[in-house]
């Protein structure tokens, strides 16, 4: 029920495990397919490893932030770590990072090579590229996978960065050099934190963020480029439930990936998202995901075709033995007041701004014309 | 212990030993670590002498470098070294001496002890003869650096001209109009490169280059110390701003500015080109442009062995020459006078 085919590739199920240090090597790899991701990607692989600086990673309990997280073995060893990956069957997308053309395009040849089943080219690396990211000038992003393009026969995908003005543009730039897919989007640049003891950041430089601090924007990155290019989609950034996943698919992603989940819970965080995903569809009586893909799309306009009808809390006496009263505090138009066990909107001072019915634990409040 | 006595104990062929000796990738996993448990057990080495005569090869490398004294060479000689290790081969290094023709006389010394390829650093320049008679041999060459060399030969190279103009721009950005130039002996292409994208910028910017700031000097720290002290004797006042074409030279004149009384970079800022380890450890930290040089050498040694193998394995398909490509990144710290952080941050 779950299977799917992403750019030629037969997958068991949309999810895939993103790039990462969970997939660091053959082993590492061969796990995540194991613990039923659809594919995984490697960690990036560059042209000469170095040495990884300590501390790299931090986390609270949103999401988390990591320095630099590259491959620590050299291209030449990736063919035996190749072989090991897929001596269990499964997909494996190569991740490749480099500042020329002409070194990521080596990199991506010699993978296809190794076995690879795809390249992912990662353009955005936050953490130690100068403030313009690669992925923020389509121009390089367009020679970078046209290279590898000319150099490979296998999928070739751009992964992305919210670190842009202008994704759609980028986006575009892979399909017009001929590229297979976009993944969007990795992680953003950020500081998670500073213990205000000590006046010290939680990580002692900028750091790429992941995890749910980045879902909205992923999500939004993923509308963004469905409703303007003809590309295919893999969504990532804060994915840890079943629900998330569909709400990327939703949003016009034809396949999802999971990196910081893998990373807080560990693999058993993909078991539980697939078996999840397949009790909802069975539930729902979808037989392929890709039925759903863009769905939520059709209800996603632009500021200008949005509706300015007067929609107001039409609700009066409503029976609230919540008690929490968010609703009144959070009105910015004091519309809302209790009495007693009832609640009720004022509809000359509702102002339709919707907040009280997302506030309300209950679901209590409504818009209505 | 030889050969067929591990084939025996380990219950295979003597071809599928020497499968896991010279293309490990050909075997199967459990078949590989289980005979390659019994040679670790048995300390088996082969004998590599028999193995060139078998697979035409020696497992050895040449590579022949402008000269040991630059640190920045042994960089490069580093990577092509680490990766030819790996690949169980062997680097003879030659040290030319900025001699063109001891550079051809250490070819063809190696083509005679019969290595399997060659990689030339920074050539002093072959001419077309010479690199016909190379090719004829099929002889796998890789060019690091610029060179003069026309024939069509798998190369590794830095656009340094790029870089030398980014620098350019930033000097101009940090306010300083009146730039010189300490320009070294080599390598001889990248530093008319790198002279080039100097003049572009400032032509670009509508300023006239004036040629009495630029000195040619040694590429060394003396040669940048005598090339500041005679700049600075011969000038009338000092231009605000000095690029070199080495870290070396750069080091040679911020002392020659210290010793006469100045201060960098507010007398005169000075930027280097290299990026050094002793770049970041002077005072003030100098500004210059980080080469990729480990990875020169690594993709230098990288694509001279994926030629040799596709020798062996495509006898007859003619060989299409691989062009790698690396970037040069500017590297913003103290010596070149600009203010604010950004640069340096990122």
């Amino acid at each position: 029920m779950l299977e799917t085919n992403y750019l030629g590739l037969k997958l068991a199920n949309p999810v895939m495990i993103a790039a990462g240090p969970w997939n660091r090597d053959g082993k590492g790899i061969k796990e995540s397919l194991e613990a039923g991701a659809g594919a995984a990607v490697t960690e990036s692989i560059v042209s000469d490893t170095l040495l990884d600086v300590r501390p790299r990673i931090s986390c609270d309990d949103k999401g988390a932030q990591n320095i630099r997280l590259y491959s620590d073995i050299q291209i030449e060893g990736w063919e035996r770590e190749m072989e090991i990956a897929k001596s269990g069957g499964g997909v494996v997308i190569a991740s490749v990072s480099g500042h020329t053309s002409s070194e990521v395009a080596y990199l991506a040849s010699k993978l296809e090579r190794f076995g690879a089943d795809a390249i992912e080219l990662s353009v955005s690396n936050p953490a130690v590229e100068s403030l313009e990211v690669v992925a923020s000038h389509a121009d390089v992003v367009y020679e970078m996978t046209k290279e590898i393009v000319s150099a490979v026969k296998i999928p070739v995908i751009a992964k992305l960065s919210q670190n842009t003005t202008n994704i759609s543009k980028v986006a575009k730039a892979v399909k017009d050099a001929g590229g297979s897919g976009v993944t969007a989007i990795n992680t953003v640049r950020g500081i998670l934190g500073v213990d205000i003891e000590n006046a010290v950041p939680m990580l002692s430089t900028y750091g790429g963020i992941s995890g749910e601090y980045i879902r909205p924007l992923g999500l939004a990155s993923v509308a963004t480029i469905a409703q303007t290019v003809n590309i295919p989609i893999c969504g990532v950034g804060g994915i840890n439930s079943y629900r998330h996943v569909l709400e990327y698919i939703m949003l016009g992603a034809s396949a999802v990936q999971v990196g910081t989940a893998v990373m807080l819970e560990g693999r058993e965080a993909i078991r539980k998202i697939v078996q999840e995903l397949e009790i909802w569809a069975q539930n729902h009586n979808i037989n392929s995901l890709l039925e759903l893909k863009g769905k939520a799309l059709e209800n996603l306009k632009s500021f200008e075709e949005m509706r300015f009808e007067p929609a107001v809390s039409y609700s009066s006496g409503v029976p609230c033995g919540e008690n929490c009263d968010k609703c009144i505090s959070a009105c910015m138009y004091q519309a809302i007041s209790r009495k007693g066990g009832q609640i009720s909107v004022d509809r000359t001072r509702c102002t339709g701004c919707g907040l009280c019915t997302f506030i309300c634990p209950a679901n209590k409040l409504k818009l209505d014309l | 212990m030889n050969i067929k006595e591990i084939a025996k104990k380990a219950g295979v062929s003597v071809a599928t030993v020497s499968r896991v000796l010279n293309h490990p990738e050909s075997v199967a996993v459990k078949t590989r670590e289980k005979i390659q448990k019994i040679i670790d057990e048995e300390e088996y080495t082969p004998n590599w002498f028999a193995q060139g005569l078998n697979f035409n090869k020696t497992k050895t490398i040449g590579l022949v470098l402008p000269h040991t004294q630059n640190s920045t060479y042994m960089e490069i000689a580093n990577g092509v070294e680490e990766v030819a290790r790996q690949k169980g081969y062997i680097t003879f290094m030659c040290n030319m001496e900025g001699d063109p023709e001891l550079e051809k006389e250490y070819i063809d010394q190696l083509v005679n002890r019969k290595v399997d390829g060659i990689i030339l650093l920074y050539s002093l320049g072959l001419d077309d003869e010479y690199t016909d008679w190379i090719d004829e041999l099929n002889m796998p060459v890789v060019t690091i650096g610029e060179s003069k060399i026309k024939a069509d030969w798998d190369s590794v190279k830095v656009d340094c001209r790029a870089a030398m103009a980014e620098m350019t721009a930033h000097l101009m950005e940090c306010g300083h109009k009146k730039i010189g130039v300490l320009r070294g002996t080599e390598p001889d292409a990248e530093t008319k490169n790198m002279v080039q994208g100097f003049r572009n910028v400032l032509k670009a910017s509508g300023n006239k280059v004036d040629e009495k700031l630029i000195y040619d000097v040694e590429f060394s720290i003396e040669g940048g110390y005598i090339g500041m002290k005679k700049m600075i004797g011969s000038l009338p006042k000092l231009p605000d701003a000095v690029i070199t074409t080495g870290d070396e030279i750069a080091y040679g004149a911020m002392d020659a500015i210290k010793e006469t009384g100045f201060n960098i970079p507010d007398d005169v800022a000075v930027t280097g080109f290299g990026n050094d380890r002793m770049s970041s450890l002077m005072e003030p930290k100098l500004t210059t442009v980080e080469l990729p040089y480990r990875k020169m050498g690594i993709y230098g040694a990288r694509i001279l062995f994926d030629h040799i193998d596709e020798k062996q394995e495509k006898k007859n398909e003619k060989h299409v020459a691989r062009k790698i490509k690396l970037q040069a990144k500017s590297r913003i710290r103290k010596s070149c006078g600009h203010e604010g952080r950004i640069g340096e941050m990122f």
